[in-house]
Protein backbone atom coordinates (compact mmCIF):
# COMPACT_ATOMS: atom_id res chain seq x y z
CA UNK A 1 0.00 0.00 0.00
CA UNK A 2 1.63 3.59 -0.58
CA UNK A 3 1.85 5.72 2.09
CA UNK A 4 1.31 9.35 1.92
CA UNK A 5 2.41 10.85 5.06
CA UNK A 6 0.81 14.22 6.09
CA UNK A 7 1.54 14.92 9.47
CA UNK A 8 -0.05 18.19 9.00
CA UNK A 9 -3.63 17.07 8.14
CA UNK A 10 -5.35 13.65 9.39
CA UNK A 11 -7.78 11.34 6.90
CA UNK A 12 -10.45 13.69 7.63
CA UNK A 13 -11.20 16.97 8.67
CA UNK A 14 -14.77 18.60 8.89
CA UNK A 15 -15.43 22.01 9.46
CA UNK A 16 -18.02 23.87 10.20
CA UNK A 17 -20.57 21.39 8.60
CA UNK A 18 -24.57 22.44 8.20
CA UNK A 19 -26.36 19.58 6.29
CA UNK A 20 -29.78 18.52 5.65
CA UNK A 21 -32.68 17.80 3.40
CA UNK A 22 -34.63 20.14 1.85
CA UNK A 23 -35.51 22.79 4.67
CA UNK A 24 -34.54 20.72 7.78
CA UNK A 25 -30.98 21.40 8.78
CA UNK A 26 -29.60 18.13 10.54
CA UNK A 27 -25.94 19.14 11.33
CA UNK A 28 -25.12 22.37 12.87
CA UNK A 29 -21.78 23.68 12.46
CA UNK A 30 -20.11 21.18 13.02
CA UNK A 31 -16.58 19.98 13.68
CA UNK A 32 -15.07 16.69 13.19
CA UNK A 33 -11.42 15.17 12.55
CA UNK A 34 -10.07 11.45 12.66
CA UNK A 35 -6.34 10.61 12.29
CA UNK A 36 -4.99 7.99 10.26
CA UNK A 37 -4.75 4.49 11.49
CA UNK A 38 -8.00 5.90 14.36
CA UNK A 39 -10.94 3.35 15.05
CA UNK A 40 -13.77 6.20 16.34
CA UNK A 41 -17.10 5.10 17.46
CA UNK A 42 -19.76 7.76 17.29
CA UNK A 43 -22.83 7.16 19.29
CA UNK A 44 -26.45 8.43 19.60
CA UNK A 45 -30.06 7.88 19.32
CA UNK A 46 -31.69 8.00 16.27
CA UNK A 47 -32.53 11.12 14.12
CA UNK A 48 -29.61 12.86 16.00
CA UNK A 49 -27.42 12.72 12.80
CA UNK A 50 -25.18 10.11 12.34
CA UNK A 51 -26.06 8.81 9.32
CA UNK A 52 -26.47 12.45 8.25
CA UNK A 53 -22.96 13.41 8.62
CA UNK A 54 -21.56 10.04 6.53
CA UNK A 55 -24.11 10.80 3.84
CA UNK A 56 -22.53 14.60 3.64
CA UNK A 57 -19.23 13.41 4.17
CA UNK A 58 -19.97 10.92 0.71
CA UNK A 59 -22.24 13.71 -1.05
CA UNK A 60 -25.37 12.29 -0.74
CA UNK A 61 -27.65 14.69 1.28
CA UNK A 62 -29.75 17.22 -0.16
CA UNK A 63 -27.28 20.49 0.77
CA UNK A 64 -24.07 21.23 2.94
CA UNK A 65 -22.53 23.72 3.98
CA UNK A 66 -18.85 23.90 5.00
CA UNK A 67 -15.69 21.96 4.83
CA UNK A 68 -15.08 18.42 4.22
CA UNK A 69 -11.43 17.54 3.70
CA UNK A 70 -10.77 13.81 2.52
CA UNK A 71 -7.17 13.29 2.57
CA UNK A 72 -6.18 16.67 2.35
CA UNK A 73 -8.61 16.87 -0.83
CA UNK A 74 -11.97 19.42 -0.63
CA UNK A 75 -15.08 16.80 -1.08
CA UNK A 76 -17.76 19.26 0.52
CA UNK A 77 -17.38 21.96 -2.06
CA UNK A 78 -20.89 23.63 -3.40
CA UNK A 79 -23.10 21.33 -4.89
CA UNK A 80 -25.13 22.37 -7.78
CA UNK A 81 -25.99 19.35 -8.98
CA UNK A 82 -27.88 17.83 -6.21
CA UNK A 83 -27.48 14.72 -3.89
CA UNK A 84 -25.44 12.11 -4.91
CA UNK A 85 -24.11 13.60 -7.73
CA UNK A 86 -20.28 13.20 -6.89
CA UNK A 87 -20.80 10.24 -4.77
CA UNK A 88 -18.87 7.90 -7.31
CA UNK A 89 -16.07 10.54 -7.31
CA UNK A 90 -15.48 10.77 -3.47
CA UNK A 91 -15.73 7.21 -3.33
CA UNK A 92 -13.12 6.87 -5.86
CA UNK A 93 -10.88 8.96 -3.34
CA UNK A 94 -10.93 6.52 -0.93
CA UNK A 95 -13.90 6.84 0.76
CA UNK A 96 -15.69 2.99 2.08
CA UNK A 97 -19.15 4.07 2.87
CA UNK A 98 -21.49 1.08 4.12
CA UNK A 99 -24.43 2.85 4.68
CA UNK A 100 -27.73 2.07 6.29
CA UNK A 101 -30.20 -0.19 5.10
CA UNK A 102 -27.08 -1.67 3.05
CA UNK A 103 -27.77 -0.09 -0.32
CA UNK A 104 -27.54 -4.11 -1.93
CA UNK A 105 -28.36 -5.22 -5.60
CA UNK A 106 -30.95 -7.48 -5.03
CA UNK A 107 -30.66 -9.16 -7.87
CA UNK A 108 -27.16 -9.71 -8.09
CA UNK A 109 -25.18 -12.69 -6.47
CA UNK A 110 -22.92 -12.47 -3.75
CA UNK A 111 -19.87 -12.92 -5.52
CA UNK A 112 -21.31 -9.86 -7.96
CA UNK A 113 -21.57 -7.52 -5.05
CA UNK A 114 -18.03 -8.65 -4.12
CA UNK A 115 -17.32 -7.77 -7.79
CA UNK A 116 -18.47 -4.29 -8.30
CA UNK A 117 -17.13 -3.39 -4.73
CA UNK A 118 -13.39 -3.73 -6.39
CA UNK A 119 -13.69 -0.25 -8.64
CA UNK A 120 -10.13 0.26 -8.94
CA UNK A 121 -8.13 -1.32 -11.60
CA UNK A 122 -5.74 -3.00 -8.63
CA UNK A 123 -8.54 -3.97 -7.14
CA UNK A 124 -10.11 -5.32 -9.81
CA UNK A 125 -6.96 -7.68 -10.67
CA UNK A 126 -6.73 -8.92 -7.00
CA UNK A 127 -10.51 -9.28 -6.46
CA UNK A 128 -10.53 -13.05 -6.35
CA UNK A 129 -7.57 -12.79 -3.63
CA UNK A 130 -9.11 -10.05 -1.66
CA UNK A 131 -12.33 -12.06 -1.78
CA UNK A 132 -10.82 -15.07 -0.40
CA UNK A 133 -9.63 -13.09 2.59
CA UNK A 134 -12.56 -11.55 3.30
CA UNK A 135 -14.36 -14.64 3.13
CA UNK A 136 -12.56 -15.79 5.72
CA UNK A 137 -13.44 -12.68 7.61
CA UNK A 138 -17.67 -13.55 7.02
CA UNK A 139 -17.18 -17.18 6.79
CA UNK A 140 -21.39 -17.86 6.26
CA UNK A 141 -20.48 -15.83 2.69
CA UNK A 142 -18.52 -18.80 1.54
CA UNK A 143 -21.81 -21.03 0.45
CA UNK A 144 -23.84 -17.81 -0.68
CA UNK A 145 -21.26 -16.93 -3.24
CA UNK A 146 -23.66 -17.39 -6.42
CA UNK A 147 -27.24 -16.29 -4.71
CA UNK A 148 -28.88 -13.55 -5.10
CA UNK A 149 -28.81 -11.04 -2.28
CA UNK A 150 -32.07 -10.07 -2.34
CA UNK A 151 -32.67 -13.58 -1.34
CA UNK A 152 -30.41 -13.70 1.85
CA UNK A 153 -31.32 -12.53 5.68
CA UNK A 154 -30.75 -9.75 7.79
CA UNK A 155 -27.46 -10.72 9.10
CA UNK A 156 -26.24 -11.84 5.19
CA UNK A 157 -27.16 -9.34 3.85
CA UNK A 158 -24.94 -6.89 6.03
CA UNK A 159 -21.93 -9.06 5.74
CA UNK A 160 -22.65 -8.38 1.89
CA UNK A 161 -22.52 -4.65 2.16
CA UNK A 162 -20.02 -4.43 4.59
CA UNK A 163 -17.55 -7.35 2.40
CA UNK A 164 -18.65 -4.92 -0.52
CA UNK A 165 -17.56 -2.01 0.55
CA UNK A 166 -13.75 -3.51 2.30
CA UNK A 167 -13.13 -4.93 -1.52
CA UNK A 168 -11.37 -1.63 -2.51
CA UNK A 169 -8.43 -0.80 -0.06
CA UNK A 170 -9.57 3.00 1.24
CA UNK A 171 -8.75 5.64 3.68
CA UNK A 172 -11.68 6.11 5.40
CA UNK A 173 -14.34 3.77 6.26
CA UNK A 174 -17.71 5.31 7.20
CA UNK A 175 -20.05 2.02 8.97
CA UNK A 176 -23.32 3.10 9.44
CA UNK A 177 -25.20 0.81 12.45
CA UNK A 178 -23.40 -2.46 11.74
CA UNK A 179 -25.57 -4.20 14.68
CA UNK A 180 -29.44 -2.39 13.57
CA UNK A 181 -31.84 -5.10 13.87
CA UNK A 182 -29.63 -7.88 14.18
CA UNK A 183 -30.13 -10.59 16.51
CA UNK A 184 -27.08 -9.63 19.73
CA UNK A 185 -24.81 -12.57 18.57
CA UNK A 186 -24.65 -12.11 14.88
CA UNK A 187 -24.14 -8.39 15.31
CA UNK A 188 -21.35 -8.77 17.79
CA UNK A 189 -19.65 -11.28 15.33
CA UNK A 190 -19.73 -8.47 12.80
CA UNK A 191 -18.53 -5.38 14.88
CA UNK A 192 -15.60 -8.06 16.26
CA UNK A 193 -14.94 -8.62 12.44
CA UNK A 194 -14.83 -5.04 11.80
CA UNK A 195 -13.05 -4.57 14.74
CA UNK A 196 -10.19 -6.88 13.61
CA UNK A 197 -9.59 -5.38 10.54
CA UNK A 198 -6.01 -4.31 9.54
CA UNK A 199 -6.36 -0.80 8.24
CA UNK A 200 -3.18 0.32 7.38
CA UNK A 201 -2.73 4.25 7.14
CA UNK A 202 -6.94 4.14 7.00
CA UNK A 203 -8.93 5.32 9.66
CA UNK A 204 -12.43 3.71 10.44
CA UNK A 205 -15.71 5.60 11.90
CA UNK A 206 -18.56 3.14 13.00
CA UNK A 207 -22.00 5.06 13.73
CA UNK A 208 -23.74 2.86 16.42
CA UNK A 209 -26.63 2.91 19.25
CA UNK A 210 -25.34 -0.35 21.07
CA UNK A 211 -22.66 1.38 23.16
CA UNK A 212 -21.88 -1.74 24.67
CA UNK A 213 -20.54 -3.55 21.39
CA UNK A 214 -17.57 -0.77 20.93
CA UNK A 215 -16.81 0.55 24.34
CA UNK A 216 -12.98 -0.11 25.26
CA UNK A 217 -12.76 -1.39 21.47
CA UNK A 218 -11.97 1.52 20.02
CA UNK A 219 -9.79 4.36 19.89
CA UNK A 220 -12.30 7.28 20.75
CA UNK A 221 -15.92 7.40 21.34
CA UNK A 222 -18.03 10.63 20.48
CA UNK A 223 -21.62 11.30 21.44
CA UNK A 224 -24.28 12.97 18.95
CA UNK A 225 -26.74 15.01 20.39
CA UNK A 226 -28.86 17.11 18.16
CA UNK A 227 -27.07 17.76 15.14
CA UNK A 228 -23.89 18.26 16.96
CA UNK A 229 -20.79 16.31 18.38
CA UNK A 230 -19.98 16.13 22.22
CA UNK A 231 -16.52 14.18 23.16
CA UNK A 232 -13.06 14.26 22.67
CA UNK A 233 -13.77 15.90 19.09
CA UNK B 1 -50.23 -25.95 -46.33
CA UNK B 2 -47.03 -26.68 -44.56
CA UNK B 3 -45.01 -24.32 -47.10
CA UNK B 4 -47.69 -21.50 -46.02
CA UNK B 5 -47.15 -22.62 -41.88
CA UNK B 6 -43.58 -22.55 -43.03
CA UNK B 7 -43.65 -19.25 -44.22
CA UNK B 8 -45.60 -17.67 -41.56
CA UNK B 9 -43.28 -18.99 -38.99
CA UNK B 10 -40.41 -17.57 -40.40
CA UNK B 11 -41.84 -14.01 -41.05
CA UNK B 12 -42.67 -14.10 -37.26
CA UNK B 13 -39.26 -15.12 -36.24
CA UNK B 14 -37.80 -12.48 -38.41
CA UNK B 15 -39.86 -9.43 -36.68
CA UNK B 16 -39.55 -11.22 -33.40
CA UNK B 17 -35.55 -10.69 -33.84
CA UNK B 18 -36.14 -7.18 -34.56
CA UNK B 19 -38.73 -6.34 -31.99
CA UNK B 20 -36.69 -8.04 -30.06
CA UNK B 21 -33.45 -5.91 -30.64
CA UNK B 22 -35.67 -2.34 -30.00
CA UNK B 23 -37.29 -3.89 -27.11
CA UNK B 24 -34.51 -4.58 -25.78
CA UNK B 25 -32.84 -1.46 -25.94
CA UNK B 26 -35.78 0.33 -24.57
CA UNK B 27 -36.01 -2.28 -21.49
CA UNK B 28 -32.61 -1.82 -20.74
CA UNK B 29 -32.31 1.99 -21.01
CA UNK B 30 -35.76 2.45 -19.08
CA UNK B 31 -34.47 0.15 -16.33
CA UNK B 32 -30.99 1.91 -15.83
CA UNK B 33 -31.73 5.12 -15.99
CA UNK B 34 -35.63 5.67 -15.76
CA UNK B 35 -35.98 6.78 -18.82
CA UNK B 36 -38.76 5.86 -21.61
CA UNK B 37 -36.68 6.65 -24.55
CA UNK B 38 -39.17 8.06 -27.28
CA UNK B 39 -36.53 9.00 -29.30
CA UNK B 40 -35.57 5.50 -30.06
CA UNK B 41 -37.14 5.71 -33.38
CA UNK B 42 -34.94 8.51 -34.34
CA UNK B 43 -32.00 6.40 -33.78
CA UNK B 44 -33.54 3.90 -35.71
CA UNK B 45 -34.28 6.29 -38.40
CA UNK B 46 -30.80 7.87 -38.35
CA UNK B 47 -29.40 4.35 -38.77
CA UNK B 48 -31.09 3.63 -41.70
CA UNK B 49 -29.44 6.49 -43.24
CA UNK B 50 -26.15 6.01 -41.87
CA UNK B 51 -26.00 2.60 -43.47
CA UNK B 52 -27.60 3.97 -46.61
CA UNK B 53 -25.06 6.90 -47.29
CA UNK B 54 -22.21 4.04 -46.32
CA UNK B 55 -24.02 1.97 -48.77
CA UNK B 56 -24.04 4.52 -51.38
CA UNK B 57 -20.85 6.53 -51.43
CA UNK B 58 -18.13 4.45 -49.95
CA UNK B 59 -18.89 0.67 -50.23
CA UNK B 60 -21.78 -1.96 -50.22
CA UNK B 61 -19.49 -4.42 -48.53
CA UNK B 62 -22.04 -6.07 -45.80
CA UNK B 63 -19.94 -5.63 -42.99
CA UNK B 64 -19.32 -1.96 -43.73
CA UNK B 65 -23.04 -0.91 -44.64
CA UNK B 66 -23.81 -3.07 -41.06
CA UNK B 67 -20.97 -0.60 -39.22
CA UNK B 68 -22.88 1.90 -40.88
CA UNK B 69 -25.78 1.61 -39.15
CA UNK B 70 -24.63 0.68 -35.59
CA UNK B 71 -22.60 3.24 -35.37
CA UNK B 72 -25.32 6.12 -36.42
CA UNK B 73 -27.29 4.24 -34.31
CA UNK B 74 -24.69 4.98 -31.20
CA UNK B 75 -24.23 8.29 -31.80
CA UNK B 76 -27.59 9.01 -32.05
CA UNK B 77 -28.19 7.29 -28.77
CA UNK B 78 -25.20 9.35 -27.51
CA UNK B 79 -26.61 12.87 -28.15
CA UNK B 80 -29.97 11.72 -27.07
CA UNK B 81 -28.22 10.63 -23.76
CA UNK B 82 -26.38 14.30 -23.87
CA UNK B 83 -29.55 16.38 -24.97
CA UNK B 84 -32.74 14.18 -22.68
CA UNK B 85 -30.92 12.18 -20.12
CA UNK B 86 -27.25 14.16 -18.43
CA UNK B 87 -29.28 17.95 -18.29
CA UNK B 88 -32.48 16.56 -16.72
CA UNK B 89 -32.12 13.55 -14.57
CA UNK B 90 -31.63 15.23 -11.72
CA UNK B 91 -34.53 17.13 -11.94
CA UNK B 92 -38.19 16.21 -10.30
CA UNK B 93 -40.61 14.43 -12.37
CA UNK B 94 -37.69 13.26 -14.72
CA UNK B 95 -39.84 10.53 -16.15
CA UNK B 96 -42.31 12.70 -17.57
CA UNK B 97 -39.73 15.69 -18.77
CA UNK B 98 -37.85 12.76 -20.00
CA UNK B 99 -40.27 11.18 -22.12
CA UNK B 100 -41.56 14.52 -23.58
CA UNK B 101 -37.90 15.71 -24.35
CA UNK B 102 -36.92 12.30 -26.18
CA UNK B 103 -40.22 12.63 -27.75
CA UNK B 104 -39.35 16.18 -29.13
CA UNK B 105 -36.27 14.51 -30.22
CA UNK B 106 -37.74 11.99 -31.71
CA UNK B 107 -40.05 14.25 -33.84
CA UNK B 108 -37.30 17.00 -34.82
CA UNK B 109 -34.96 14.36 -35.55
CA UNK B 110 -37.53 12.80 -38.46
CA UNK B 111 -38.24 16.17 -39.69
CA UNK B 112 -34.21 16.88 -39.75
CA UNK B 113 -33.61 13.60 -41.90
CA UNK B 114 -36.77 14.35 -44.19
CA UNK B 115 -35.47 17.95 -44.59
CA UNK B 116 -31.69 16.17 -45.44
CA UNK B 117 -32.68 13.31 -47.51
CA UNK B 118 -36.20 14.41 -48.84
CA UNK B 119 -39.50 12.21 -48.17
CA UNK B 120 -38.52 9.01 -51.12
CA UNK B 121 -37.62 5.99 -49.34
CA UNK B 122 -34.22 4.39 -49.63
CA UNK B 123 -33.27 0.88 -50.67
CA UNK B 124 -30.26 -0.67 -48.83
CA UNK B 125 -28.38 -3.38 -50.63
CA UNK B 126 -29.08 -7.12 -50.00
CA UNK B 127 -26.40 -8.21 -47.09
CA UNK B 128 -26.89 -11.48 -47.21
CA UNK B 129 -26.62 -12.56 -50.80
CA UNK B 130 -29.39 -13.06 -52.95
CA UNK B 131 -30.10 -16.59 -53.24
CA UNK B 132 -32.09 -18.83 -50.90
CA UNK B 133 -30.25 -20.88 -48.02
CA UNK B 134 -30.18 -24.25 -47.68
CA UNK B 135 -30.63 -25.12 -44.19
CA UNK B 136 -30.81 -29.01 -43.11
CA UNK B 137 -34.11 -30.05 -45.89
CA UNK B 138 -35.17 -26.26 -45.96
CA UNK B 139 -34.15 -23.23 -48.14
CA UNK B 140 -34.65 -20.09 -46.34
CA UNK B 141 -34.63 -16.93 -47.87
CA UNK B 142 -31.17 -15.21 -47.47
CA UNK B 143 -32.54 -11.69 -46.24
CA UNK B 144 -34.42 -13.50 -43.52
CA UNK B 145 -32.32 -16.16 -43.05
CA UNK B 146 -29.44 -13.68 -42.67
CA UNK B 147 -31.42 -11.31 -40.68
CA UNK B 148 -32.44 -13.73 -37.90
CA UNK B 149 -29.30 -14.82 -37.58
CA UNK B 150 -27.99 -11.69 -37.08
CA UNK B 151 -30.25 -10.68 -34.73
CA UNK B 152 -29.94 -13.42 -32.74
CA UNK B 153 -25.80 -13.08 -32.27
CA UNK B 154 -27.06 -9.66 -31.45
CA UNK B 155 -29.03 -10.25 -28.61
CA UNK B 156 -26.79 -13.38 -27.16
CA UNK B 157 -23.95 -10.81 -27.73
CA UNK B 158 -25.93 -8.56 -25.60
CA UNK B 159 -27.20 -10.86 -22.90
CA UNK B 160 -23.62 -11.49 -22.56
CA UNK B 161 -22.61 -8.29 -22.21
CA UNK B 162 -25.33 -7.50 -19.36
CA UNK B 163 -24.67 -10.74 -17.87
CA UNK B 164 -21.08 -11.47 -17.64
CA UNK B 165 -18.90 -8.10 -18.49
CA UNK B 166 -17.92 -5.85 -15.45
CA UNK B 167 -19.67 -3.15 -17.67
CA UNK B 168 -22.17 -4.76 -17.52
CA UNK B 169 -22.26 -5.58 -13.89
CA UNK B 170 -21.74 -2.13 -13.61
CA UNK B 171 -25.44 -1.10 -16.00
CA UNK B 172 -27.35 -4.02 -13.80
CA UNK B 173 -25.95 -2.58 -10.23
CA UNK B 174 -27.36 1.08 -11.36
CA UNK B 175 -30.73 -0.90 -12.68
CA UNK B 176 -31.22 -1.98 -9.23
CA UNK B 177 -29.80 0.48 -6.48
CA UNK B 178 -28.74 3.69 -8.08
CA UNK B 179 -27.49 4.51 -4.61
CA UNK B 180 -25.58 2.02 -3.71
CA UNK B 181 -23.82 2.01 -7.01
CA UNK B 182 -23.02 5.46 -6.54
CA UNK B 183 -21.07 4.38 -3.40
CA UNK B 184 -18.74 1.15 -5.73
CA UNK B 185 -17.79 4.20 -7.88
CA UNK B 186 -19.72 3.71 -10.36
CA UNK B 187 -21.07 7.48 -12.44
CA UNK B 188 -24.48 7.65 -13.62
CA UNK B 189 -23.37 9.71 -16.58
CA UNK B 190 -20.69 7.90 -17.78
CA UNK B 191 -22.94 4.45 -17.72
CA UNK B 192 -25.66 6.71 -19.12
CA UNK B 193 -23.65 7.25 -21.92
CA UNK B 194 -22.55 3.52 -22.58
CA UNK B 195 -25.81 2.38 -21.90
CA UNK B 196 -27.55 4.72 -24.54
CA UNK B 197 -24.68 4.23 -27.25
CA UNK B 198 -25.32 0.27 -26.69
CA UNK B 199 -28.99 0.08 -27.06
CA UNK B 200 -28.54 2.73 -29.72
CA UNK B 201 -26.52 0.41 -31.68
CA UNK B 202 -29.08 -2.53 -31.33
CA UNK B 203 -31.46 0.16 -32.74
CA UNK B 204 -29.03 0.90 -35.81
CA UNK B 205 -28.53 -3.17 -36.13
CA UNK B 206 -32.36 -3.52 -36.15
CA UNK B 207 -32.86 -0.83 -38.79
CA UNK B 208 -30.10 -2.48 -40.99
CA UNK B 209 -31.81 -5.89 -40.73
CA UNK B 210 -35.38 -4.28 -41.30
CA UNK B 211 -34.18 -2.72 -44.06
CA UNK B 212 -33.39 -6.50 -45.62
CA UNK B 213 -37.57 -6.18 -45.81
CA UNK B 214 -38.58 -2.92 -45.75
CA UNK B 215 -37.64 0.56 -46.95
CA UNK B 216 -35.12 2.91 -45.24
CA UNK B 217 -37.23 6.50 -44.87
CA UNK B 218 -37.13 9.21 -42.67
CA UNK B 219 -40.55 7.60 -40.98
CA UNK B 220 -39.09 4.19 -41.42
CA UNK B 221 -38.67 4.44 -37.81
CA UNK B 222 -41.94 5.14 -35.80
CA UNK B 223 -43.88 2.01 -36.29
CA UNK B 224 -40.76 0.01 -34.85
CA UNK B 225 -40.64 2.27 -31.88
CA UNK B 226 -44.60 1.41 -31.07
CA UNK B 227 -43.67 -2.18 -31.52
CA UNK B 228 -40.57 -1.68 -29.59
CA UNK B 229 -42.41 -0.11 -26.71
CA UNK B 230 -45.10 -2.48 -26.85
CA UNK B 231 -43.11 -5.36 -26.64
CA UNK B 232 -40.82 -3.67 -23.75
CA UNK B 233 -44.48 -2.60 -21.73
CA UNK B 234 -45.23 -6.57 -22.22
CA UNK B 235 -42.30 -7.91 -21.35
CA UNK B 236 -42.05 -6.19 -18.37
CA UNK B 237 -39.72 -2.95 -18.26
CA UNK B 238 -36.35 -4.04 -17.59
CA UNK B 239 -36.16 -7.94 -17.60
CA UNK B 240 -34.27 -9.14 -21.00
CA UNK B 241 -35.82 -12.57 -21.02
CA UNK B 242 -39.24 -11.05 -20.64
CA UNK B 243 -38.25 -8.38 -23.66
CA UNK B 244 -37.74 -11.49 -25.97
CA UNK B 245 -40.23 -13.57 -24.84
CA UNK B 246 -42.60 -10.67 -25.11
CA UNK B 247 -41.21 -9.94 -28.97
CA UNK B 248 -41.90 -13.76 -29.81
CA UNK B 249 -45.29 -13.41 -29.30
CA UNK B 250 -45.79 -9.97 -30.98
CA UNK B 251 -44.26 -11.28 -34.23
CA UNK B 252 -46.05 -14.54 -33.91
CA UNK B 253 -49.35 -12.72 -34.01
CA UNK B 254 -48.69 -9.90 -36.34
CA UNK B 255 -47.42 -12.82 -38.75
CA UNK B 256 -50.27 -14.85 -38.07
CA UNK B 257 -52.56 -11.69 -38.17
CA UNK B 258 -51.65 -10.61 -41.70
CA UNK B 259 -51.82 -14.02 -43.09
CA UNK B 260 -54.99 -15.05 -41.94
CA UNK B 261 -56.62 -11.41 -41.28
CA UNK B 262 -54.49 -8.92 -43.50
CA UNK B 263 -52.26 -6.87 -42.36
CA UNK B 264 -54.07 -3.64 -41.73
CA UNK B 265 -55.41 -5.55 -38.20
CA UNK B 266 -52.28 -6.31 -37.42
CA UNK B 267 -51.83 -3.20 -35.39
CA UNK B 268 -54.99 -3.91 -33.49
CA UNK B 269 -54.06 -7.58 -32.33
CA UNK B 270 -51.10 -6.31 -31.28
CA UNK B 271 -52.88 -3.71 -28.84
CA UNK B 272 -55.33 -5.93 -27.89
CA UNK B 273 -52.17 -8.55 -26.90
CA UNK B 274 -50.95 -6.08 -24.70
CA UNK B 275 -53.80 -4.67 -23.31
CA UNK B 276 -54.53 -8.68 -21.86
CA UNK B 277 -51.05 -9.20 -20.70
CA UNK B 278 -51.51 -5.73 -19.00
CA UNK B 279 -54.74 -6.53 -17.38
CA UNK B 280 -53.35 -10.11 -15.97
CA UNK B 281 -49.88 -9.32 -15.65
CA UNK B 282 -49.68 -5.46 -14.68
CA UNK B 283 -45.96 -6.04 -14.73
CA UNK B 284 -45.41 -7.99 -17.78
CA UNK B 285 -44.15 -11.33 -18.23
CA UNK B 286 -40.94 -10.23 -16.98
CA UNK B 287 -41.97 -11.20 -13.58
CA UNK B 288 -42.45 -15.10 -14.59
CA UNK B 289 -39.04 -15.40 -16.04
CA UNK B 290 -36.90 -13.15 -14.23
CA UNK B 291 -35.90 -13.68 -10.37
CA UNK B 292 -33.68 -11.14 -10.10
CA UNK B 293 -35.81 -8.38 -9.79
CA UNK B 294 -37.83 -8.16 -5.71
Amino acid sequence: MSEHNRPAEGILQVRGLSAGYGPLTVLHDLDFAVTAGEKVALVGLNGHGKSTLFRAISGLTDWQRGSIRLAGREVGGSRSGGAGRMTHKIVRMGLAHMPQGDAIFPGLTVAQHLDCGAFTATAWRQRRRRRDELLAIFPPLQKLLASPVGSLSGGERRMVSLARGLMTPAKLYLVDEPSLGLAPKISRSIVDALLALELGTGAMVIAEQNLALLTGRVDRVLGMHAGQLKGSA
Amino acid sequence: MTHDLSYIALTALNLSCIYALLALGVSIVFASLGLVNMGHGFSFAAAGYGAWLVASHFSSNPWAVMGGGLLTGALSGMLICAIAFIPLHEKPNFVLRGMVATLAINLLGIQALQTAFGPSSRSLPALFGSGPWALGGWSVPADKAGAIACALLLMALTMAWMTRSRMGLQVRAMMQNPEGASLVGIGVRRTALLVMAVTGGLAGMAAVLLSQTYFVSPYAGTTPLVKGLIVALAGGLGSVPGAVAAAVLVGVIEALTSALLGGQYVLITQFLFIIAVLLLRPRGLGGLLDHSRE
